[in-house]
C-alpha cells in the first residue's frame, strides 16, 4: 500500500535482525567515543568565542549600565526583549513535540524529542538573561520574585512582565522534569555500558536506580502521560503571557487579541525550524541518519509549512483589522510597519517566515537536506525580525511626531545576540557528547521490530 | 420501527486476508422515521420562528433566526474542517467514522440556502439585524464612513456567494470522492482528498473568519478583534465532535457501525471535545483580558453591554458553563468511553455553544438577556432541518469508508 504517511520511518531503515542493538550502539557510542567528531571540536571553539564575547558584553553592560544598548528615546525596549522573545520562542518546539505530539500518537517524535527538549530548556536559560540584565541593576533580579522583605517591597502583579516571571519558571521547571524523566532508562542503558568509575558513578546516579521492571515502566508511563497532559497547556500558556507583554498595553502594533494564539504559532514554527537547523549537521557528524530519517526531516518541514501558514494568517489579520478598525492610530502603526523607515525590517519577516517556507509544497524541496537546513535559518531570522518589527516600529513612531526616533543598536546589542548563540550552542554541543541525544528506549517501542504483530 | 436490514460487506483491507467487517453499513426504515421527523420539526420550528418572532424582517426573529443559524453553520463548518484535517495529516484513527463527519459537512449545502432569510432582507434594504446597511446609521459616525468599502450590502452578498458556494464545493467533493472509493476501491482517490486538503484548509480558514467578521461581528459595526474568526472557529471544533458523537451513538442504537465504531473513536472524539473546551476558554479570554486591560472605549463597549445590568449574570454563567463545567466534566477517561456519559456531554456542548451564538448576537437587540420563543423555534427548526437534510443524503450512502485503505488500521486501532 503506497499511502505515504503510513509508512514508518524506520521500515528498512534499521536493516538486519538487530534493530534495538542498533539504536543502543548508535546512540551510546556517542559518549563511548574517545574523542568526539572534529567537526564537535570546531564548533565548539567557536561556539566558546561567541560565549565569550556574550560574557564580555554582558559584563560591559554590568559595568557601564544598559547605556551602552542603542536604546534612545522612544525605544525603550530594543534588542534585550526582541532577544528575549526569540528564545522564548524556540523554546517551543520541545515541549510541543514531547507533550503534544505525544498525545497525537505521533510516534515518529521519539527520534527527535530528546534534543528537541533539550534545546527548549537551552534556550529558555538564554532567553531568561535578558530581561535579568534589562532591569539595570542585574545583581538584584530575585526582586521580580515574590519574597517577603524588610523592604515591604512586593512585585506589582498587575504586570503582565511579572506573570512572565511565573510562565516561564513553570514552563522551565516542567519542560526539564520532562526532559530528564524521559531521560532515565537511557543514562541507566549508558550506566550498564560505562566502563569507567566516574561515569558509572555519574550515569549511574543520573539514573536513579532504574532496573528496567515491568512496574517501574508501568510507572513511568502512566508519570510520562501525566506529565504530557501538564505540559501542553504550557506549551499555549507561555508565549501567551509573553504575548500580553506587548498586547495588554494601549500601543497600536501591541494591543491587538489575535497576539495569544499568534505568539504561540510563531513559537512552534520557530522552534521547529531550530530543531532542523540543530538536526541537520547532528544527524551528519554524529552518524544518525538512520535514527533521524529523512522521514523525520520531511515531516519537519511540513509542520514548519503549516506553522508558517499561521503566522501569516496573523500577520494578514493585523493588517485587515487595522484598516477595518477605522481608527488612525491604528491605520498608521501598519502603514508605517510596512512602508515607513523600518519598512525593509518587515519585508524581511515576510520574506523569511510567510514565502521561504513555501518552497516546501514541493516533496523535493523537502527531502533536500541542504535546502531544509536553509529554510530553517531563514525562518529562524525571519523570527528574530518578527520580534524585531513588533516591538522596535510601533514604538519608533510616537502619536506626537516630536516623539520620533529612530533604534540603531550599538556594537554591545550585536555582541549580546551573537554572545546568546554561543551561550545555546555550548549547552547544545555539550549535551550532544554526554546525554543520551535519542530517546532510545522510547524509540525501541516504536520501530516495526516493536511490534511483531503490528498491522 | 421496523428491523435495520442486516447488510454484510466485505470490506477491502489493507493487506491481511481474512480481515473483513460484518456490519451493517446502510441505513433502513427507521431513517424515513426519523426523515419525516426532524423535516417536520424543522419546518414547525421555522414557521413557529417567523410567526412569534413577529414576521421575517422583524428584529425579533432576525435575532433569533441568525443565532440558530450560526449554531447550525458550525456543525457543517466544523465537519469541513475536520474532514479536511483527516485527509491533510492522513489520520487512520478516524477513517471508520469519516463518513459519518463527510455527511455532516454536506449539510453546508443546506446552510448556503438557510443564509437567504438573513441575506435576502439586508439586500432589500432591511437593517433590523445590521445596521450598518442604513446609510444614514453610516453616515452618523466617522470612523463608519471608511468602513463603507468593506460593509455594504452588494459585496457582504459576493463574499456570501463565496463562503458557501465553496463550503459546498468542499463537501460535495470529499463526499463524492469518498463515495465513488467505495464503489471503485480506487486508492488514488485518497491520495487525490489529500492532495485537495491543504488548498481547502487554507480556502477555509480565510473563508470562515470573514464569515465569523460578517455575519457577527459586523452587528456592531464599530467593534472589532483580530481573534474573532479564531473564537468562531472554536465553538466549530467543540459543535461538530458533539454532533458525531450524537450521531454515532443513535446509528449503533439503530444496529449500524456496530462492530467498526468502537470505544475507542468515542475516546478519541471525547478527547478533542475536552481538548477545545479549554482552546475556546483560551481564545475567549484572551479577547476579554486583552481588551479590558487596555481599555480602550472603541473596543470595551462591546463587552460593556455584556458586562452591565442583567447581562453581567448571563455572561459570568457563559464563562462557568462553557468552560469548568465541561473541563472538568469531561477530563475523566470513564466518562469519555461511557456512550451514555459522553452522549451527555456532547448535548450539553451543543446547548453551551447556542448559548454562546445566543451571547454573541443577542445583546445586539435586548439591553436585557431575554429569551423568547422564536430564539428556540428558531434553534429547533434550524436542528431539524439540518438533521433531516443529513439524514436525507445518508440513506443513500454507505456509513463506512468501505474501501479506504486506511480503513483496516481504524478498526483496529486502540488507546493505550
Amino acid at each position: 500500500m503506497a499511502i505515504a504517511s503510513d509508512i514508518n520511518p524506520y521500515q528498512g531503515a534499521l536493516k538486519g535482525d538487530n534493530a534495538f542493538a542498533q539504536i543502543t550502539d548508535n546512540v551510546s557510542r556517542i559518549m563511548e567515543a574517545p574523542k568526539p567528531p572534529r567537526a564537535w571540536y570546531i564548533a565548539m571553539g567557536f561556539s566558546l568565542m561567541l560565549l565569550a564575547m556574550f560574557g564580555a558584553s554582558l559584563g560591559f553592560v554590568v559595568w557601564e549600565g544598559i547605556g551602552a544598548w542603542g536604546h534612545i528615546h522612544p525605544v525603550a525596549w530594543g534588542f534585550p526583549i526582541v532577544n528575549f522573545v526569540f528564545w522564548v520562542g524556540i523554546g517551543h518546539a520541545g515541549t510541543l513535540i514531547s507533550a503534544i505530539l505525544f498525545l497525537l500518537r505521533q510516534n515518529w517524535r521519539t527520534a527527535i524529542n530528546r534534543f528537541a527538549e533539550a534545546m527548549t530548556i537551552f534556550a529558555v536559560i538564554c532567553a531568561a538573561i535578558f530581561p535579568g540584565v534589562h532591569i539595570g541593576r542585574p545583581w538584584l533580579p530575585y526582586w521580580m520574585t515574590p519574597i517577603p522583605n524588610q523592604m515591604g517591597m512586593w512585585p506589582q502583579f498587575r504586570s503582565p512582565l511579572e506573570w512572565d516571571i511565573f510562565a516561564v519558571g513553570t514552563y522551565a521547571t516542567v519542560s526539564i522534569l520532562f526532559w530528564y524523566m524521559g531521560m532515565i532508562p537511557d543514562f541507566a542503558t549508558f550506566r550498564d555500558r560505562s566502563k569507567t568509575t566516574v561515569r558509572r558513578l555519574v550515569y549511574g546516579l543520573l539514573a536513579m536506580g532504574w532496573r528496567g521492571s515491568s512496574r517501574q515502566w508501568h510507572r513511568y508511563e502512566r508519570a510520562y502521560l501525566l506529565l504530557a497532559a501538564l505540559a501542553t497547556p504550557l506549551v499555549l500558556s507561555v508565549h501567551s503571557v509573553v504575548s500580553f507583554d506587548f498586547a495588554t498595553s494601549q500601543l497600536p502594533g501591541w494591543h491587538t487579541t489575535i497576539f495569544p494564539p499568534y505568539f504561540v504559532a510563531g513559537a512552534i514554527f520557530g522552534g521547529f525550524a531550530m530543531v532542523v537547523v540543530l538536526a541537520v549537521p547532528s544527524r551528519q557528524f554524529f552518524g544518525l541518519k538512520r535514527i533521524i530519517t529523512m522521514r523525520h526531516l520531511e515531516l519537519m518541514s511540513k509542520i514548519i509549512l503549516a506553522t508558517g501558514m499561521l503566522v501569516g494568517y496573523a500577520y494578514g489579520m493585523e493588517m485587515f483589522i487595522a484598516w477595518y478598525s477605522g481608527a488612525i492610530y491604528e491605520q498608521f502603526a501598519f502603514v508605517n510597519r510596512a512602508f515607513g523607515n523600518y519598512g525593509w525590517a518587515y519585508w524581511t519577516m515576510i520574506f523569511c517566515n510567510v514565502l521561504a517556507p513555501q518552497v516546501f509544497w514541493s516533496k523535493k524541496m523537502r527531502t533536500n537536506v541542504w535546502v531544509i537546513f536553509f529554510v530553517g535559518v531563514l525562518v529562524n531570522v525571519g523570527m528574530w525580525f518578527e520580534r524585531f518589527v513588533i516591538i522596535c516600529t510601533s514604538l519608533a513612531r510616537d502619536f506626537l511626531p516630536a516623539n520620533w526616533g529612530y533604534f540603531v543598536p550599538s556594537v554591545v546589542d550585536y555582541a549580546t545576540l551573537a554572545g546568546s548563540f554561543g551561550l545555546f550552542f555550548t549547552l547544545f554541543l555539550l549535551f550532544c557528547r554526554y546525554i543520551p541525544m535519542v530517546a532510545m528506549a522510547e524509540m525501541k517501542a516504536f520501530i516495526p521490530e516493536g511490534h511483531a504483530h503490528d498491522h | 420501527m421496523a428491523q435495520p436490514k442486516h447488510k454484510k460487506d466485505m470490506v477491502a483491507d489493507s493487506g491481511h486476508a481474512g480481515d473483513y467487517v460484518d456490519d451493517s453499513i446502510r441505513l433502513g426504515d427507521e431513517a424515513n422515521g426519523l426523515f419525516r421527523i426532524a423535516a417536520g420539526i424543522g419546518v414547525v420550528g421555522i414557521v413557529l420562528a417567523v410567526v412569534l418572532g413577529g414576521g421575517l424582517t422583524h428584529q425579533q426573529f432576525q435575532h433569533s433566526y441568525l443565532t440558530a443559524f450560526m449554531w447550525g453553520l458550525s456543525i457543517g463548518a466544523g465537519a469541513l474542517w475536520w474532514v479536511t484535517l483527516q485527509h491533510l495529516v492522513g489520520a487512520r484513527w478516524s477513517v471508520a467514522v469519516r463518513r459519518v463527519g463527510e455527511l455532516l459537512a454536506h449539510s453546508l449545502v443546506l446552510m448556503a440556502l438557510l443564509s437567504l432569510p438573513v441575506v435576502v432582507p439586508m439586500l432589500l434594504g432591511n437593517d433590523s439585524l445590521y445596521r450598518w446597511v442604513s446609510h444614514e446609521y453610516m453616515a452618523s459616525e466617522h470612523v463608519l464612513e471608511g468602513k463603507a468599502g468593506y460593509l455594504n450590502v452588494s459585496f457582504f452578498a459576493v463574499r456570501c456567494v463565496i463562503y458557501f458556494g465553496f463550503w459546498a464545493l468542499m463537501a460535495r467533493y470529499f463526499l463524492k470522492a469518498s463515495v465513488a472509493q467505495d464503489k471503485s476501491g480506487d486508492t488514488s482517490l485518497t491520495a487525490r482528498m489529500g492532495r485537495a486538503s491543504p488548498l481547502t484548509m487554507i480556502g477555509f480558514a480565510l473563508t470562515l473568519t470573514f464569515c465569523a467578521v460578517d455575519f457577527l461581528m459586523s452587528l456592531d459595526a464599530i467593534w472589532f478583534s483580530t481573534i474573532f474568526g479564531v473564537y468562531y472557529f472554536s465553538g466549530c471544533v467543540l459543535a461538530v465532535h458533539s454532533a458525531m458523537v450524537l450521531a454515532l451513538i443513535w446509528l449503533q442504537r439503530k444496529g449500524h457501525l456496530v462492530r467498526s465504531v468502537t470505544v475507542e473513536h468515542y475516546h478519541d472524539l471525547g478527547k478533542m471535545m475536552f481538548a477545545f473546551t479549554a482552546f475556546w476558554t483560551y481564545i475567549a479570554f484572551s479577547q476579554f483580558m486583552l481588551i479590558w486591560y487596555a481599555n480602550i472605549p472603541e473596543e470595551t463597549h462591546w463587552y460593556h453591554m455584556r458586562l452591565e445590568g442583567a447581562w453581567w449574570p448571563a455572561t459570568l454563567a457563559l464563562a462557568i458553563l462553557h468552560f469548568p463545567v465541561p473541563f472538568f466534566g469531561l477530563m475523566s477517561r470513564q466518562i469519555k468511553r461511557n456512550k451514555t456519559t459522553l452522549a451527555l456531554g456532547a448535548v450539553y456542548l451543543l446547548v453551551i455553544h447556542w448559548y454562546d451564538m445566543y451571547w454573541l448576537v443577542a445583546p445586539n437587540l435586548h439591553k436585557e438577556p431575554v429569551f423568547h420563543a422564536a430564539d428556540f423555534a428558531a434553534w429547533v427548526g434550524v436542528g431539524g432541518l439540518i438533521v433531516a437534510f443529513v439524514v436525507w443524503k445518508a440513506r443513500s450512502v454507505n456509513l463506512l469508508p468501505t474501501k479506504d485503505p486506511r480503513l483496516q488500521r481504524s478498526l483496529a486501532f486502540e488507546n493505550v
